[in-house]
């Protein structure tokens, strides 16, 4: 670990003036911890900000739910309106990392995190994510947990966020508070695909802080839920993973919003699935071609090669799951 | 065993030390306060073959706090003896900071000492080498293979060629690391010419006759201490380059230094189950009964040692095969050395058999379990010895009997539960329990407590608790009475602690210096005009709780306490030794098993669930059976994570282990784990050893992965032949 000094902020005001100087703000520091342990993060000044007044699940005006951006993933996952309103949200927390982790880990940090790419978390690897222009590892390494969506010749690594696969099919904000004044991005624009930068992850300026996620309100009733494979069954990143809500009246679907986790560089969000949705009757033949269009424009790579039948099939079985047969 | 009633051995006690492992108190080898301890962080190669051109240091030196920067350039030239009495493997061992060679990616090249952790960390990041990097050479399925170890008996070419069945299977089988809790660790201290170590190691004497022979001094100048492991599968077996550089360091920093290998570190700083290509074809006539076997088995080595398990042994001796033919080649690769890891050999050759055997079963339509009763061998083919307890059929009956074995649908896909699939698997286990010589002592107090000492190990078996059970029983004293030793080179020698020898052998010397010390006492007492066992018959003497007595009369007797104190004896103390392998031998002494398994395979989406095990085991007399049971759970969980999860994955390129970690490198977590259950069949093996055990650590293992893959056989129709199972396979 390299040498780093750390401040406390109490308030909002002493965040962004240390954040403006160049601080990182480190809340739950699940990821940030491990990552300087690695030196793959090097900060000078790291910004605790687990003082500010961030810490607070409401539900808003018109029926949406916004997430302080340090409420914990666990506090999330169990929040009862969180639970009853966004069932997806939950899941997607839950079946995260370990009970440890979800204590540690906040809203805002769990958006934040970085690849688990490994030539990324391995300094004397190849990586234009971590060290721009010097190329990339596995895109001809050991890919097999790597991104078939979205990734560019210079990096294929995958956003490992579950509960951003949630927030993306939910069309979330994000909203940011910078020396500038406030201001809210939609969850589709904050995290960035790779393109020829892959070391800009996020939309954010500089000394910018996360002050909350917003859920916009849906049409009720809604079913939602999130399903995640994976090789053991806890503790473990997505192959592949689905998350969807449904809003069915009268027996037709009226609003679909459907995401993809482990596949992409970032949530993959899946208009043309949702789009053969809306407007259908809920049967088995219909969870089989929507989800038939979950890999439009994958690109596998050699030892992902099995991900694009994986994901189809996700989509497919998470759909029924949330939506039934009839 | 002996005359004396049995109060301790063979009841479900818990472990002697598990208040210490609970609250803390039990000390690993990192965490022995030694005075004026520094710490050193080794710099690991980055390329996987070449040579070092030149080590830049000078940002390393300038970090506050950190002493210096050893590497090749400027440490010692060591002697480095040879050490054939150790677990290093033939070839010439890996020499640390001896020249500019880089043998493997992760090798050490150089250590940074510092007077913190920290400083020794982030000097060690600031070092920096610069290399002539060649391609190394680490894919199994490419490089060339070195010369065969075979064996052959019969015809087995002409075997296959007369069979009514023939099958030609290949079994590949993944790199495994042992991956235990307890990271390893050394601290080493100089005082003069004496080294004192504390090392994570299953195998104190052989830590010390290596830092013997690498340093050239005398044996017993050399003194490695190591009461508690934290689990090691084999990762302890052999004394690893970080202990040599922890005793160079301090030798060059005439201080204290601790080294304290990170998790990544683990990956090619100690060893590994190697990766393992298995070709198998097998014979048998329309019966199943097999007429021939041919076993062409590769496996990864390192370019600088030879690398062998007994990989050979279960197609030899396992099923009664006329015609055999063996070659095991192993293949030299840029990686570091591998090492045994639980149950060697039979797990991965297990795998292959057994797949094999049930593959022949769905061929011809016959039950897996009838298949191999047909094919029980009388004797052990390879040597022509009868078996000492071969009670394999038992353990059929029973598992058969307890798991439910009559619902297996021989047809596959039969069953199914919502979106799974469910099938049954069984397979057969089988292990050699290693056996040496071994020593103990014993020393009875004159106030009625007992010390028994060996220098052997407790990597979580329960060494403690199952030799104090032994000691108990044959000086006839309570466990509370008893205190059993371990983890010291100054204590009488062990073998390895591992192979599943280590009840067997330090359990027999144990039971000798205990027998002894009793049969001195009770000839003290018979002999002893003040005692009121004078006269009596030694042999009709017994020992319970401290109190000796004529056996059927227990109001004659008398206190060890009484009769030491009497005699004006402090103490009675004995040597025992276990004098391992008669010679000739006389009989085939194997553990043996059948595990059987139920999983769920979510066929769309390339799950594999185990839903529930059992395990039946006849390994002799079971000393401690709650340990036992545990060992038991732990070798199925490691067996469930051979067979679905375990993979270490080397990037080709450049000899780079990608997942070295435990977020890369899977292991079962609960989740992943059913309901498992155990039972060991009662009995003992009175032909191997004076307690009739046979060794239960690493049989547990074997088997898994086979009745897994026959499960996910039975409930797919797909067969995989190659671990671990993933999603990919079963799409």
């Amino acid at each position: 670990m390299h040498p780093f000094s750390l401040t406390k902020a109490a308030n909002t005001r002493e965040a962004l003036n240390a954040g403006r100087k160049g601080g990182r703000y480190i809340a739950g520091g699940t990821t940030l911890v491990d990552l300087m342990r690695e030196t793959v993060e090097r900060p000078e000044t790291l910004v605790d900000i687990s003082d500010l007044p961030l810490r607070e699940v409401s539900v808003t005006e018109r029926g949406g739910l916004r997430i302080g951006a340090l409420v914990s993933m666990a506090e999330s996952a169990a929040h009862p309106k969180v639970r009853s309103l966004f069932p997806v949200v939950s899941e997607a927390l839950e079946l995260s990392a370990s009970a440890q982790l979800r204590n540690m880990a906040t809203i805002g940090g769990n958006i934040m995190q970085r690849t688990r790419c490994t030539y990324f978390r391995d300094v004397t690897a190849d990586c234009n994510k971590r060290e721009p222009g010097s190329g990339c590892a596995a895109l001809h390494g050991f890919n097999r947990m790597h991104a078939i969506l979205g990734a560019s010749d210079v990096c294929v690594a995958t956003h490992p966020s579950d509960v951003a696969v949630a927030f993306a099919a939910l069309e979330a904000t994000v909203h940011l508070l910078g020396p500038d004044g406030e201001r809210t991005v939609p969850f589709a624009d904050f995290l960035l695909r790779p393109g020829n930068t892959p070391n800009r992850e996020q939309a954010l300026r500089k000394g910018e802080l996360i002050t909350a996620v917003e859920i916009p309100a849906l049409p009720r009733p809604l079913k939602s839920g999130y399903l995640k494979v994976r090789d053991r069954q806890s503790y473990e990143f997505a192959l592949t993973s689905a998350a969807v809500a449904l809003h069915i009246r009268s027996g037709v679907i009226r609003e679909a919003k459907v995401a993809a986790g482990g596949v992409g560089t970032v949530p993959w969000k899946l208009p043309a699935v949702e789009k053969h949705l809306v407007g259908e009757r809920p049967s088995e033949s219909l969870w089989a071609a929507a989800a038939e269009r979950a890999a439009d424009g994958a690109r596998p790579l050699d030892h992902n090669r099995f991900k694009v039948a994986l994901l189809k099939r996700t989509v497919e079985r998470q759909l029924r799951i949330v939506g039934g047969t009839k | 065993m002996s005359p004396q009633p049995q109060a301790a051995v063979g009841v479900p006690l818990s472990r002697v030390d598990g208040r210490l492992k609970v609250t803390g108190k039990a000390r690993y080898a990192a965490e022995f306060d030694v005075d004026g301890v520094v710490h050193a962080v080794i710099v690991d190669a980055s390329i996987g073959r070449g040579r070092i051109t030149g080590v830049d240091t000078r940002d390393a030196e300038a970090h506050p706090g950190v002493l210096r920067v050893i590497h090749h350039g400027n440490a010692p030239k060591l002697p480095y003896r040879d050490n054939p009495g150790s677990n290093n493997l033939p070839g010439r061992r890996l020499r640390v900071f001896q020249d500019d060679k880089v043998l493997f990616h992760g090798q050490p090249v150089a250590v940074v000492v510092a007077t913190t952790l920290e400083a020794a960390q982030h000097g060690a990041s600031l070092v920096k080498v610069r290399y002539e990097a060649e391609q190394p050479s680490t894919d199994l399925a490419e490089a060339k293979a070195g010369e065969p170890t075979e064996y052959a008996r019969g015809d087995a070419e002409a075997g296959l060629r007369d069979s009514a069945v023939r099958m030609d299977l290949t079994y590949r089988m993944a790199r495994n690391h042992h991956n235990p809790m307890e990271t390893h660790a050394t601290i080493a201290r100089w005082d003069g010419n004496k080294l004192t170590v504390w090392d994570k190691t299953q195998w104190v004497v052989g830590t010390q006759t290596e830092l013997s022979t690498v340093f050239d001094v005398p044996l017993d100048s050399v003194r490695v201490i190591n009461p508690f492991v934290g689990g090691a599968f084999g990762s302890g077996l052999r004394c690893w380059p970080h202990t040599v550089v922890a005793a160079l360091a301090a030798r060059e920093m005439k201080r204290p230094v601790k080294v304290v290998l990170t998790r990544k570190q683990m990956y090619f700083g100690t060893g590994f189950r190697p990766r393992y290509e298995y070709r198998l074809s097998l014979g048998s006539d329309r019966r199943g009964r097999l007429k021939a076997t041919v076993h062409e088995i590769d496996a990864e080595t390192s370019s600088y040692e030879t690398f062998e398990e007994a990989i050979m042994l279960a197609g030899q001796m396992f099923y009664s095969t006329p015609n055999v033919s063996q070659a095991y080649r192993k293949v030299p690769l840029d990686v570091n050395s591998p090492i045994w890891m639980r149950g060697p050999g039979f797990a991965n050759a297990s795998f292959a058999i057994e797949s094999a055997m049930d593959e022949l079963a769905h061929r011809l339509r016959v039950d897996p379990i009838e298949l191999r009763l047909r094919n029980e061998p009388a004797e052990d083919e390879s040597n022509n010895l009868p078996w000492s307890t071969r009670r394999l059929r038992e353990c059929y009956t029973v598992g058969a009997r307890e798991f439910g074995w009559h619902r297996h649908n021989p047809k596959p896909r039969a069953r199914r539960d919502g979106d799974w699939l469910v099938g049954l698997g069984m397979a057969a286990a089988v292990y050699d329990p290693n056996n040496m010589e071994a020593h103990a002592r014993a020393r009875l107090n004159a106030d009625g407590t007992a010390v028994v000492e060996a220098a052997a190990s407790d990597m979580g078996p329960g060494t403690y608790t199952s030799q104090t059970q032994v000691a108990a029983d044959a000086l006839g004293l309570t466990m509370r009475a008893v205190t059993f030793r371990l983890g010291d080179s100054l204590y009488p020698q062990t073998p390895p602690h591992g192979g599943s020898m280590t009840m067997m052998c330090v359990g027999s010397a144990n039971l000798d210096a205990c027998n002894k010390i009793r049969r001195q006492a009770i000839k003290l007492a018979v002999e002893d005009e003040a005692s009121p066992l004078y006269g009596a018959k030694a042999e009709d003497i017994v020992v319970r709780s401290g109190r000796l007595h004529v056996q059927g009369n227990p109001a004659r007797g008398e206190t060890y306490q009484r009769l030491l104190t009497r005699n004006n004896l402090t103490h009675l103390e004995a040597d025992g030794s276990w004098s391992g392998p008669q010679d000739p031998e006389r009989h085939s002494y194997y553990s043996y098993g059948a595990v059987f398994t139920e999983v769920g395979v979510d066929a769309a989406l390339g799950l594999v669930r185990v839903r529930r095990m059992l395990g039946v085991y006849d390994c002799g007399r079971i000393v401690s059976p709650k340990l036992a049971d545990s060992q038991a759970l732990g070798g199925m969980v490691g067996g469930i994570g051979q067979a679905l999860l375990e993979h270490t994955v080397t990037d080709h390129r450049d000899g780079r282990i990608v997942n070295a970690d435990l977020a890369g490198y899977l292991v079962p977590v609960n989740a992943d784990i059913p309901e498992i259950k155990a039972i060991y069949l009662e009995g003992e093996d009175m032909q191997a050893d004076p307690l009739g055990v046979k060794g239960v650590g690493e049989i547990v293992q074997v088997g898994v992965a086979s009745a897994i893959a026959n499960a996910v056989f039975n409930a797919t129709g797909r067969r995989i032949r190659e671990l671990p199972i993933t999603a990919e396979a079963l799409l």
